[in-house]
């Protein structure tokens, strides 16, 4: 058994290497005021791979996520980033009176993109979410769920190598809802890391990986 | 291509400002109001016209400020650096404060006949140059726009209440526009560093609102552009 063993562990090809982390997270720790909100929370994402946070309200889901995303510096540990971030926030930061071109036209010259590219780009990401793209409305007249997809094509523009999207899909109905999941089994293909942050608990099957947060127990005294 | 950069937000602010225009057009005519009621009876008025003229100016920088704070932090993921974003604001904003200048300036001296008309439009403009830098400085620190309101509304009533020889007045950052319009109404016979003050001043805002903006974002902000 064991001479098997040894010869079927010399012809099997040996075991795939660990992807690379393309965003790594550790120790982070946070607090709002003498709240604490994040105890040392850690979370990675390989190439290719699909991570769900949950965990209950007040947990630090949002927070864990706007600090990979390097938005709010954290009170302890550290974040490691290969590529570029795509962040989705869970409420659509939108000018009101600017429509999704005029967006997508804004956010062109920071991601490097000429003019054009960056319409056509976007109008590619909004046409597979069902977006009317020859809409010229500004966003203030969208609905939740238009909006909503306004925001996560913004955030795939120029193919960022990590997604990290807070539950990108509220607002959506049943039938975006079933889109938005196979689109994140496409963008893992292409080698994207892709995290949702979610609270259904269908969404668990939908992922490689589940990372729970937990509210962290003591509010201890804030560290001078 | 760094300009576009700050061209394309410089645009984009300048899209979103036409879409406001009754709100614009409020807030011009509450400083024209303040002149009108005392452009009859005070010495003073070409300066209450003039400094009440930065409520105009100073309030559509901070609205253009509070409303692109939720939307700034994604810029700047993006690869956009705060300077940038704040220069084709100030760009966009100043031009808004030229055109509302120019009016003011008409106005006040066809209606107050003043010794050096050359003087009041140099105030004028001066409150235009420092209003932009002292809204989008509001418009950062201030938590939500009636905070920035009221911050406006104090400072500026503040500014128009005090004389301008006073010494508080100085510390003040249209001290040096009304020296200017208080000359031109013959208030006062001299102006001082009245030009340089205000626009040491104006740079000295730009830079703050840089660097809360800065703080707002901050690793996102330290990445490399794009």
């Amino acid at each position: 058994m064991s001479a098997l063993q040894t010869h079927t562990d010399t012809i099997a090809p040996p075991p795939p290497a660990p992807a690379q982390p393309q965003l790594e997270a550790r120790g982070i720790t946070k607090r709002y005021g003498s709240r604490l909100v994040l105890d040392r929370a850690s979370l990675s994402v390989a190439a290719g791979e699909s991570v769900a946070i949950i965990g209950e309200n007040g947990a630090g889901k949002s927070t864990l996520m706007r600090i990979c995303a390097g938005l709010i510096r954290p009170d302890g540990g550290e974040v490691e980033v290969l590529g570029r971030v795509g962040y989705c926030p869970q409420q659509p930061g939108l000018f009101d009176l600017l429509s999704a071109d005029e967006h997508l036209e804004l956010l062109a010259p920071a991601l490097g993109m000429r003019r054009e590219a960056a319409l056509r780009q976007g109008h590619e990401l909004l046409a597979e979410f069902a977006f009317p793209v020859a809409e010229r409305t500004q966003t203030r007249h969208l609905s939740g769920g238009a909006r909503q997809k306004v925001n996560l094509a913004l955030a795939l523009l120029g193919g960022p190598t990590v997604l990290l999207l807070d539950e990108p899909y509220q607002g959506f109905d049943h039938g975006a809802y079933v889109s938005f999941w196979e689109h994140v089994a496409r963008w893992t293909s292409l080698g994207m890391g892709v995290v949702v942050v979610t609270h259904l608990l269908a969404d668990r099957d939908l992922v490689d990986r589940v990372v729970e947060l937990r509210i962290p127990q003591l509010d201890a005294p804030p560290t001078p | 291509m760094r300009w576009r950069r700050i061209l394309v937000p410089a645009v984009m602010t300048g899209r979103e400002l036409a879409r406001r225009g009754l709100a614009l057009g409020l807030l011009t005519a509450l400083p024209l109001a303040f002149y009108g009621a005392s452009a009859d009876h005070s010495d003073n008025a070409i300066t209450t016209g003039g400094i009440a003229m930065a409520f105009s100016i100073a309030g559509a920088s901070i609205f253009v400020a509070m409303t692109a704070r939720p939307v700034d932090q994604r810029l700047i993921l993006a690869g956009y650096r705060p300077w940038e974003l704040l220069l084709g604001r100030l760009l966009l904003l100043e031009l808004f404060g030229v055109l509302v200048a120019g009016i003011f300036s008409v106005v006040m001296v066809f209606g107050s006949s003043p010794s050096d008309p050359w003087l009041v439009a140099g105030g004028v403009g001066l409150v235009s140059l420092s209003s932009v830098p002292f809204g989008l400085a509001v418009g950062e620190i201030a938590p939500h726009e009636l905070e920035g309101v009221l911050v406006l509304i104090g400072v500026v009533g503040v500014q128009l209440t005090l004389d301008s020889s006073q010494a508080a007045s100085r510390l003040l950052p249209f001290w040096g526009a009304a020296r200017l319009m208080d000359r031109a109404g013959n208030v006062v016979s001299t102006i001082g560093p009245a030009v340089p003050v205000d626009l040491l001043y104006a740079v000295a805002l730009f830079v703050l609102a840089i660097y809360i903006m800065h703080r707002r974002s901050p690793a996102a902000a330290a990445r490399p552009a794009a």
